[in-house]
């Protein structure tokens, strides 16, 4: 299964196993690597050569020198391919107590937690799925896997794949295009409303829960479409890295909200780059949750590309011990009277780390452009930090850019009111951090709501007094 | 590069008057012992192609220290001014106080300002925070002095004092008659 002598022979096919009896890449990167991912999923020529430059992009381009440490990324000892039928799957027993005892007490369903746990292969939503897909295709709506739609739809994916984040973005952009498996595709037609939130939950199965997703989704003028990605449950992976992309094209007079909460277990390195280009009146937003991982580094970014267009950021950091969340929001201003909000909210606790990274870009000529971005962070206790990194460039007069942040700690005061009125230390402390984060958390689909409430309160369990 | 070093209960005021001299300044303060207070009061004033890079940081290394930074800029013409400033909270300096604060006023169409103000904290009994804004002479404020009879060009220039004017009452006695010579000079007229 290692295939490494193949490797060295030149043969890329050595290591390619028939079809029925799955398929995986040895460890490690190499061009014949990239050449078998591309052969195995049986791509058109021009998606090989896009994967093959981006793997000489990725194997030029320099580690970040700022943020979260990185140095315990071993690139060589990855996998970066397994087809679904390859993939392993752990027995119940092998999932941390940790974990399941998170399970039990936010509630999750028995069947969800095999699958979050990487036990069950499958979650099974197939008949609530099947439904609804119908519905979604009467519209004209695609929702499928990105795999599916390099075959189904080549010219749709062609014309748009790449063109938010391009190959030579950032080094883990670049590996993502040359690996990338899995994700998301989704295109809503001329002024169809998709009024369900299309989450990848419902279609999820192993061969979407790759390390290298890369989703797609297309707004065409006047749609409109929220989609909801992850879940406020840990997944459990043993994969060390996640380096997912996401690009959005949202057109004139269209809205795309995309909504994520993520709570990798804590050995995963979450570095994703998402980004969306906004034309003449759209409106993008991004609600982004990082609960999970041990570093996680992902800038969601709108670019407002035509007048009036607009991009909302809501950020929300939870860093506990070990954990280092480097999280913010990104406003490229490019036309006039684009208007951009970026609300972040962190919360560090244990010895854990959160940090705020962000940028506010207006160039000349965005006249009438308005910004606002606020950042606020809570410090639950000595050991912890928090940082605030914001950059903010102007280069147009005619603009109004406010940045405000603020950085506390539970009150002593808040504290001795709640427990006057009988609650003890613990449930206190829980009820600030989720009245601290309600902003953002009033935002989110209902269940992700209550299941973040639940695991806020249990994260405080024990950390105080 | 020098550290302004802060002792124990010392109050210190560091002024900068900026009018396009030098094109890179950097300042590095350390509140070294509890008690230790400073004020970092900039204004910059650029007009023509003058370009400054300001580099303020504040270490606050001991317990019950205060730093305030303001900074106040004006831009005319192709001015640029990138400001970036950074205030640090080591492991156990208790009730810090931390206020980090650049305003920008862009009084031309070419004129380009670069603010960065960015927070490092390592401590939870503090209060730290701070704050950017970037914008032009607000038309209602104009119409309002105009509407009382001023003309355009002397409302402009009324605004722009009281957005500086602020900064000069602060600023200690020598420097603060610099700087309103050179605001009458400057800006009579925007």
């Amino acid at each position: 299964m290692s295939g490494g002598a193949s490797v060295k022979t030149g043969y890329p096919l050595g290591f390619h196993m028939p079809e029925s009896g799955g398929f995986r890449t040895p460890r490690g990167l190499s061009r014949s690597v990239v050449e078998a991912i591309s052969e195995h999923k049986q791509e058109p020529q021009w998606m090989r050569q896009f994967r093959l430059q981006a793997l000489m992009m990725f194997e030029q381009k320099m580690m970040p020198t700022w943020g979260a440490d990185l140095s315990g990324i071993d690139f060589d000892a990855m996998h970066y391919y397994i087809s679904p039928s390859e993939r392993k799957f752990h027995t119940w027993d092998e999932v941390p107590a940790d974990i399941k005892d998170t399970y039990d007490k936010i509630g999750i369903p028995q069947a969800e937690r095999q699958f979050l746990a990487g036990v069950g292969a499958q979650y099974d939503s197939e008949v609530v799925y099947h439904n609804l897909k119908k519905k979604w295709e009467d519209q004209g709506v695609i929702f499928c896997d990105t795999d599916t739609a390099l075959q189904k739809y080549p010219d749709l994916f062609r014309e748009y794949f790449g063109t938010v984040i391009p190959v030579s973005d950032n080094k883990f952009a670049a590996l993502n295009s040359a690996v990338w498996s899995g994700g998301s595709f989704v295109y809503v037609p001329k002024g169809v409303h998709v009024d369900i939130p299309l989450q990848a939950y419902f279609r999820i199965n192993a061969a979407n829960m790759g390390q290298f997703e890369r989703t797609l989704i297309i707004a065409d003028e006047g749609s409109y479409v929220h989609y909801v990605e992850g879940c406020t449950a840990p997944i459990y992976t043993t994969d060390s890295l996640h380096a997912a992309v996401v690009e959005i094209v949202v057109k004139r007079g269209a809205r795309v909200r995309y909504t994520t909460i993520q709570n990798w277990s804590n050995n995963v390195y979450n570095l994703v780059t998402k980004r969306m280009l906004v034309e003449e009146d759209g409106f993008g937003e991004w609600i982004d949750g990082n609960l999970g991982s041990k570093v996680t580094m992902k800038y969601p970014s709108v670019i407002l590309n035509g007048r009036g267009a607009r991009g909302e950021v809501l950020s929300l950091a939870f860093a506990g011990k070990g954990q280092h969340q480097d999280a913010g929001g990104k406003a490229i201003h490019l036309a006039p009277h684009t208007t951009s909000t970026i609300t972040s909210k962190s919360v560090s606790m244990g010895g854990g780390r959160s940090s705020y990274r962000g940028m506010v870009k207006i160039i000349n000529g965005a006249k009438g452009a308005k910004s606002f971005v606020r950042c606020d962070a809570l410090l639950l206790d000595e050991l912890s930090r928090s940082d605030t990194y914001p950059v903010n460039i102007v280069s147009e007069q005619d603009v109004t850019l406010g940045h405000e942040a603020s950085v506390s700690k539970v009150g002593e005061e808040q504290l001795f009111y709640l427990m006057s009125r009988g609650l003890d230390e613990a449930a206190a402390t829980s009820l600030i951090v989720n009245g601290f984060i309600e902003p953002i958390v009033k935002e989110l689909p209902l269940e992700y709501a209550v299941e973040l409430n639940r695991l806020i309160s249990l994260s405080m369990e024990g950390s105080v007094g | 590069m020098p550290v302004i070093t802060v002792k124990k209960d010392e109050e210190r005021i560091v002024p900068l008057l900026w009018t396009g001299k030098e094109t890179e300044l950097e300042y590095r303060v350390k509140l070294a012992e509890p008690g230790a207070k400073v004020t970092f009061l900039g204004l910059l004033l650029g007009r023509e192609a003058q370009a400054l890079s300001l580099n303020v940081e504040v270490e606050h290394a001991a317990p019950y220290t205060t730093s305030e930074v303001v900074i106040k800029s004006a831009l005319s013409d192709t001015a640029k001014a990138s400001i970036t400033g950074l205030v640090k909270v080591d492991p156990g300096a208790k009730g810090t106080q931390a206020w980090l604060a650049a305003h920008l006023l862009l009084l031309s169409e070419k004129a380009k300002g670069v603010a960065v103000p960015s927070l490092e904290i390592l401590e939870n009994e503090v209060k730290a925070g701070h704050a950017t804004t970037v914008g032009r002479i607000s038309e209602q404020e104009l119409f309002y002095l105009m509407s009382r009879g001023l003309g355009e060009a002397a409302a402009r220039a009324l605004i722009v004092h009281g957005f500086l004017q602020e900064m000069v009452d602060r600023l200690p006695k020598a420097i603060a008659v610099r700087a309103s010579r050179v605001l009458q000079e400057k800006y009579e007229q925007v």
